[in-house]
């Protein structure tokens, strides 16, 4: 059965922070808007405080093949239903530096964004100011140029100050941690009560996620949204130069035609270079033969110890409580590898899951980990580095000769860590040894290269040759089909990477506003 | 600028103090809506397993070998009802499915997973020790998991690698051990719910 649904003024694919934020923008603009989120609807309502429950936000939608010796992790990092993988961020949201947007012209190697920091700085401005984000400025002496935060720095509990010590005796840098959580109400939203359930979802609307601010303001302003909606294609002209729609599935598997004048995919990383490739012979917007090239994802260096005194492990945000960024700028300084790292210092951890102490130390069983679980529940401490990954073009989503229940073929997606990415992997992890060991830890040990966010795969750059949409996110090849996400980033810095998805897709939205009618 | 302390109203932690089992109290437990008859019936793993509640997709056999060598690694799954957890997220569809297993890299359904690496320790603590699991000294299961966390025993074979399953059952059973708020309340750790866990043991027939 198929249906032909009312056209629109602009269909988005996803209800992340891309697509929630261009939704309240152009339905802001007065704009006929419409997201279509392949997962289930979910309420604050749906977001219990459990680890094991937090794994229904992560993707349960068509299977992604992963291959190479350092697989993106498409499950953990991704979202399935209402904000995406928006909905279980952390919140932490520091912003890149101004040599993150050049890095091949000053290093000559990697690839330059199409725009300067200067040029997102506003951007970064506005969206601090519209959501809050709690830190201090001035104490963050790596910070580039840009507005002080709104609300004042996170609260410091026992396991900060311990590890802080350490960084201390040896000469480095620490700063509150600019957190996406409100450490004072603001705007309406509550401040946060630093329980460290991040991960399941924040229900308070302390941290912003997309149910916290921009989805809400979307619907206010008369923008939709239809769950359980999988598109399968992206509909074009005869000359397949302008986009005409999406094909979707609904829930009950009817066939829907959605027409709309301007088409945003802002369906992730993954997805969204497989609905391209999907969608065309040799795929669509595709002259460049780029799109699903260029996928990267920052390899998260963990250190963990235990510590004589009680360290209230428990305590503070899951993204963390302070900031190092002495191993960020000049990126060819570093003692191993090339890149860009930060440490995230004092993460809230509960005893179980992925980021449970519990896990940390996989070769403990049987009494030894009884006694660990019960010490550790009180002395435990750890930080994580988020490690710049450099792109390869052969880093790539590619399509699967499998299919899904619709016909179209699953994403394989092929990541391998640069050597140098590698390598400044290995010096994060020695120093945050040497950390702990200033910090008089009794006890010191590394994780295994976990992945964290996954960036690229439809890369904005100057030249349509050698990227896939410009800097507004506007497909070199089809004016009026954009995409937005983290897949637009040409490096991947060495920092979280959702508020500088913020920046962009604002950027991107009013660019949409200004030249509606040239777009479509 | 460097070793610059946090600046004086980030240290207010003093008023965010919490009395540890302050928010614990009132607490209830991770329960999971069970098949009894024709009824669900929510319960904790722990209560599936003492009430004796039939399982749906593993095998008396497969189930006690889960709860021996689960309960080897991290001491309480058994009782914590670990096999009943594992079978009743196996009979899950994939969105609502909590394994630990969705985050690695192994896409549903699970069934076989669990299965084939049973299938792969009986065979492997047999060739070892010639016993069978359940007859071998803590000792002996304890240097046959000393093995498995890093290769593949001798007799292991067309099962997934020895040493991620080890990873995956220990997580599992630290999941059902410690991860629930009765956990939290015994490790002293506030639990601090915004939302708690389905807390209600109640015929929802």
């Amino acid at each position: 059965m198929r249906n032909h649904a009312e056209k629109v003024d602009i269909v988005i694919v996803g209800s992340g922070a891309a697509g929630s934020l261009i939704a309240a923008e152009m339905s802001e603009a007065g704009k006929k808007v419409l997201i279509l989120e392949a997962g289930p609807e979910r309420g604050l309502n749906d977001l219990t405080s459990s680890q094991m429950d937090a794994r229904r936000l992560k993707w349960s939608g068509v299977p992604v093949v992963e291959k190479g010796p350092q697989p993106i992790g498409n499950v953990f990092n991704s979202g399935y239903g209402t904000g995406g993988s928006a909905l279980h961020h952390f919140g932490v949201w520091p912003r890149l530096h101004v040599e993150d947007f050049k890095v091949r012209s000053q290093h000559g190697r990697a690839l330059d964004w199409p725009i300067t920091y200067g040029e997102l700085r506003p951007y970064y401005d506005k969206i601090q100011q519209e959501v809050g984000i709690s830190g201090d400025a001035a104490s963050e002496i790596w910070r580039p140029e840009g507005a002080d935060y709104p609300l004042p720095p996170v609260p410091v509990f026992q396991q900060g100050d311990i590890i802080a010590a350490g960084f201390n005796k040896l000469g480095k840098s620490i700063a509150p941690l600019p957190l996406a959580l409100n450490s004072r109400d603001y705007k309406g939203r509550p401040a946060c009560l630093w329980d460290g359930w991040c991960d399941a979802g924040c229900p308070t609307k302390a941290l912003a996620n997309p149910l916290a601010h921009y989805l809400p303001k979307a619907k206010e302003q008369g923008g939709k949204i239809i769950h359980n909606a999988t598109v399968t294609s992206i509909l074009t002209n005869n000359n397949g130069n302008k986009a005409t729609g999406v094909k979707y599935h609904a829930k009950d598997g009817t066939e829907i035609t959605q027409l709309a004048d301007l088409v945003v995919l802002a369906a992730f990383a993954i997805q969204n270079p497989r609905l391209l490739l999907a969608s065309g012979e040799d795929g669509l917007a595709n002259h460049s033969g780029l799109v699903g090239s260029y996928i990267m994802s920052h390899a998260a260096a963990t250190v963990f110890g235990l510590f004589e005194p009680e360290t209230e492990p428990y305590m503070g945000a899951t993204g963390g409580q302070l900031l190092n960024q002495d191993s960020y700028d000049h990126k060819n300084k570093r003692k191993l590898g090339f890149g860009s790292y930060q440490w995230m210092i004092a993460q809230a951890v509960k005893p179980n899951d992925l980021l449970g102490y519990g896990g940390s130390n996989p070769a403990l069983f049987g009494a030894k980990l009884t006694e660990f679980m019960q010490h550790a529940a009180q002395h435990f401490g750890g930080m994580t580095a988020c490690v710049e990954d450099l792109p390869e073009r052969s880093n790539r989503v590619t399509l699967s000769s499998e299919r899904d229940k619709y016909g179209v073929p699953l994403a394989t997606v092929n990541h391998s860590s640069h050597a140098d990415s590698y390598a400044l992997w290995q010096g994060a992890k020695e120093e945050g040894i040497e950390i702990f060991k200033a910090a008089e830890a009794t006890t010191t040990w590394n994780g295994p290269l976990g992945p964290m966010h996954i960036m690229g795969g439809t890369i904005m750059g100057e030249d349509g040759e050698k990227s896939v949409t410009n800097s507004y996110g506007k497909c070199h090849d089809i004016d009026n089909l954009f995409i937005a996400g983290p897949g637009l980033f040409p490096t991947s810095g060495g920092v979280n990477p959702t508020f500088t998805v913020h920046a962009l897709a604002l950027r991107s939205a009013q660019y949409m506003v200004r030249n509606w009618s040239s777009l479509t | 600028m460097k070793n610059k302390q946090p600046p004086d109203p980030i240290r207010e932690k003093k008023s965010l103090k919490i009395s540890r089992r302050h928010f614990s109290q009132a607490g209830g437990a991770f329960t999971l809506a069970f098949l009894l008859g024709d009824r669900n019936i929510n319960l904790t793993p722990a209560q599936a397993k003492t009430q004796k509640i039939p399982l749906q997709l593993l095998n008396p056999h497969q189930a006690a070998l889960i709860d021996l060598l689960g309960d080897s690694i991290a001491p309480g799954a058994k009782a914590a009802g670990l096999s009943h957890y594992i079978d009743h997220q196996l009979s899950s569809t994939a969105p609502d499915n909590l394994l630990i297993l969705k985050y690695l890299r192994v896409n549903p359904p699970f069934e076989g997973f669990y299965s084939s690496a049973l299938m792969a320790f009986d065979k492997a603590i047999n060739q070892r020790f010639a016993k069978n699991p359940a007859e071998l000294t803590s000792d002996q299961m304890a240097e046959f998991i000393t093995i498995m966390m890093t290769e593949n025993p001798e007799g292991w074979s067309s099962a997934p690698p020895a040493p991620f399953f080890y990873f995956v059952l220990r997580s599992d059973a630290i999941d059902v051990t410690y991860g629930t708020m009765a956990a939290f309340d015994s490790l002293d750790i506030p639990y601090m719910a915004h939302i708690e866990p389905d807390h209600e043991w109640a015929d929802r027939s």
